[in-house]
C-alpha cells in the first residue's frame, strides 16, 4: 500500500520502506514493519502466525479482532517486551531482535503507550506523572518543565496539573496517560483499547485527541473493540483472527463489507 | 554521572517517604534482625571466652622427688619455662602444698586430719599451664622423663574429654551464628522484596516509557541502602544503650571469668553496619533484577 510506482516492491524495499509520495521531506519512513512474524509462547500457544504488517509514518491504524486474536501480543512485540519466535520486527528502522539490550530503552522512547487502565501513579500529580517519563529517562530538569507544560496544554489539562489521578474523571486520566505517552516526542503511539473503560461521549473526546495528535504527524496504532468508532472514521483497519491478519484495508469499517 | 547519582538519591529519598509504611516496616524488620544477629554474635564471643577459660584450667602436675635439690628444681622450672607449649610454670613446695590442702579442707568444712600426721606426706610439684590443652601429651611425656620427677598426674583421659567438649561447643557456636545469619539474610531480603513488589506498577511504567535499567535499578538500590543504614544505626543505638547494664550483669554473672571484650564492641558495630547496608543493597538489587530481565 506504500508503493507508488508500477513495479512490485522487493523484500528490502518492503522492510525499509519506500517512502511516502506525499511527504518528500521524509523519504524512507515505515515506523512499523513486521515481516513473516510468528510468536509462539513457551506453553506452545501460537499467538501470531506469519504476520506481515507495514505502517508508514503518519498512518492511523485500527487493530481489531476478538480477544485472544493476538492484538496484545503484537503490541508487546513492538515494545520488545517479547521477542518474536520467527520473522522480523522493525520499529523506526531498528530490528528489535538484533539491537543490543542497552538500546531497548532508547527504542521504547520512540513509542508512547496508552492502556485501557491508564497506569498512572496514584500518589503523583498529573504534572508529576507526565514529568516522570522524562525524569526516569535522564532528561535534565530544565528541559522537563517546558516539555510537560506543552503536552499538558495539548491534551487540555493545564488547569488540572496539580491534581492527583483520583481527583480526575476517567477521560481526564486517559488524557494524562496520553500526555505522558507524548512527552518523549514519539514516532508512534500504541493505544491498547484506550476507550475500553470510558463512556461513549468521553470515548469520542479521546478519539478526537488521538486524531489531532495524528495530524501532528505521530503514527497511531490503536487496538479496539469499538465498532462504532472504527466504522465512523473510515481509517485503515487491520483485523486479526487466531493470530493471522485476515483483513488489511484502508478506509474500512469494523466488520467486513461484502 | 553526577546528575544520575543525584537523581537516584533523590528518587530513593522520595521512594522511602512516599511509601513510608512499607519503608518503616522494612526498617523495623531490619532493626530486629540486626539485633538478633548482634545478640548471637556477642553470645558466641562470650562462649569462646568461657571455653578458653576452661581450657586454661588444664595443667600438667609433675611431682618432684623429695631428694631433689633447689638447683635441680630451678633448672627444671627454667627448662619448662622455655618450652613453647607452656604458658606458665609454678613450683609448689611441700609446705605450700600442705598449706593449700589444709585451706581446701577448711573451705569445705572438713576436719583437718593432717594434724595427726607426724610428717608432711605431700610431695612438691611443678604445675605447668599449657597454651593449648592438646599439647598435654607432649609436655607430660617430656617432664615424665626427668630424673627428679617422681611421677606426672595422669589426666589425659579427662583432658581428652574437655577438648572434645570444647571443640564441639565451638563448632556448634559457629554453626548457630551461621544459621542465624542465614535466617537474617532471608528475612531481610524478602522484606525488601515485598517493598519493591509493592511498587511493581511504578517499575512497569518506568520500563514502558523507556527508562534504562540503571535508572530503574539504582534508586531502589540506594533506597535499600537507606533502609539498611537507618536500620543498623537504630540497632546500634539500642545496643549501645543496652551495653552497660548488660556487661555489668555479665561481669556479675561470670565473676570469675577474665573476659576481655576490647575489640568486641567494634566488631559488633562493623557486623551490624555491614550486614544492614549489605543486605539492604543486595535485597533491592535482587528484587529489581526480576523486573529487568526479559
Amino acid at each position: 500500500m506504500t508503493v507508488s510506482s508500477g513495479t512490485p516492491p522487493s523484500l528490502f524495499e518492503r522492510l525499509v520502506g519506500r517512502g511516502r509520495p506525499d511527504r518528500p521531506d521524509r523519504p524512507d519512513h515505515n515506523v512499523v514493519v513486521l515481516h513473516d512474524v510468528t510468536m509462539r509462547y513457551p506453553n506452545g500457544k501460537e499467538a501470531l502466525r506469519e504476520v506481515d504488517l507495514v505502517v508508514p509514518e503518519g498512518d492511523f491504524v485500527f487493530l481489531v479482532g476478538p480477544s485472544g486474536a493476538g492484538k496484545s501480543t503484537l503490541m508487546k512485540l513492538l515494545i520488545r517486551d517479547e521477542l518474536a519466535t520467527r520473522g522480523d520486527v522493525l520499529v523506526d528502522g531498528h530490528d528489535l531482535a538484533r539491537i543490543p539490550r542497552r538500546m531497548v530503552p532508547k527504542v521504547r522512547r520512540k513509542i508512547g503507550i496508552v492502556f485501557q487502565d491508564f497506569k498512572l501513579l496514584p500518589r503523583k500529580t498529573v504534572w508529576e506523572n507526565v514529568a516522570f517519563a522524562l525524569e526516569v529517562t535522564g532528561s535534565s530538569r530544565r528541559t522537563i518543565r517546558p516539555a510537560v507544560n506543552r503536552v499538558l496544554a495539548l491534551v487540555g489539562l493545564t488547569a488540572q496539573a496539580d491534581q492527583t489521578p483520583t481527583q480526575l474523571s476517567g477521560g481526564e486520566q486517559q488524557r494524562t496517560a496520553i500526555a505522558r505517552a507524548l512527552v518523549h516526542d514519539p514516532r508512534l503511539i500504541i493505544a491498547d483499547e484506550p476507550t475500553g473503560n470510558l463512556d461513549p461521549v468521553i470515548s469520542w473526546e479521546i478519539i478526537q485527541l488521538l486524531l489531532r495528535i495524528n495530524e501532528l504527524g505521530v503514527t497511531i496504532l490503536m487496538g479496539t473493540h469499538d465498532a462504532e468508532v472504527v466504522t465512523a472514521l473510515r481509517k485503515r483497519v487491520v483485523a486479526l483472527e487466531d493470530g493471522r491478519v485476515i483483513r488489511d484495508e484502508t478506509g474500512a469499517t469494523y466488520h467486513r463489507e461484502d | 554521572m553526577i546528575t544520575f547519582v543525584a537523581f537516584s538519591l533523590r528518587r530513593a529519598w522520595q521512594g522511602f517517604w512516599r511509601n513510608a509504611l512499607m519503608s518503616l516496616a522494612a526498617t523495623l524488620t531490619m532493626v530486629l534482625m540486626l539485633l538478633l544477629l548482634a545478640g548471637f554474635f556477642v553470645l558466641q564471643n562470650v562462649l569462646l571466652a568461657s571455653l578458653s577459660f576452661v581450657e586454661q584450667k588444664v595443667e600438667v602436675v609433675a611431682y618432684v622427688e623429695n631428694t631433689a635439690t633447689q638447683e635441680q628444681v630451678e633448672a627444671l622450672v627454667a627448662k619448662i619455662d622455655g618450652m613453647p607449649e607452656s604458658a606458665s610454670v609454678e613450683f609448689v613446695s611441700r609446705e605450700e602444698a600442705l598449706r593449700r590442702f589444709r585451706e581446701a579442707q577448711e573451705a569445705q568444712g572438713r576436719e583437718d586430719l593432717t594434724k595427726y600426721l607426724e610428717a608432711n606426706p605431700l610431695y612438691a610439684s611443678i604445675n605447668i599451664k599449657l597454651r593449648a590443652p592438646g599439647d598435654l601429651d607432649a609436655v607430660a611425656g617430656a617432664v615424665r622423663d626427668e630424673a627428679i620427677v617422681r611421677n606426672v598426674l595422669n589426666i589425659e583421659a579427662l583432658v581428652e574429654r574437655v577438648v572434645t567438649v570444647t571443640s564441639f561447643v565451638r563448632t556448634a557456636g559457629v554453626a548457630m551464628v551461621a544459621v542465624v545469619g542465614l535466617i537474617v539474610l532471608f528475612i531481610i531480603v524478602n522484606t525488601i522484596r515485598l517493598a519493591v513488589v509493592a511498587r511493581a506498577e511504578e517499575i512497569e511504567i518506568m520500563r514502558l516509557v523507556g527508562a534504562s535499567d540503571a535508572f530503574i535499578r539504582w534508586p531502589f538500590v540506594f533506597e535499600g541502602a537507606l533502609v539498611g543504614l537507618l536500620g543498623s544505626l537504630v540497632a546500634l543505638g539500642l545496643l549501645v544503650a543496652a551495653a552497660d547494664p548488660l556487661s555489668a550483669a555479665m561481669v556479675g554473672f561470670f565473676n570469675v571469668l577474665p573476659l576481655q571484650f576490647g575489640s568486641l564492641g567494634r566488631d559488633t558495630a562493623m557486623i551490624v553496619l555491614g550486614t544492614g547496608l549489605g543486605l539492604g543493597v543486595l535485597g533491592s538489587w535482587l528484587s529489581v533484577r526480576t523486573y529487568l530481565i526479559r
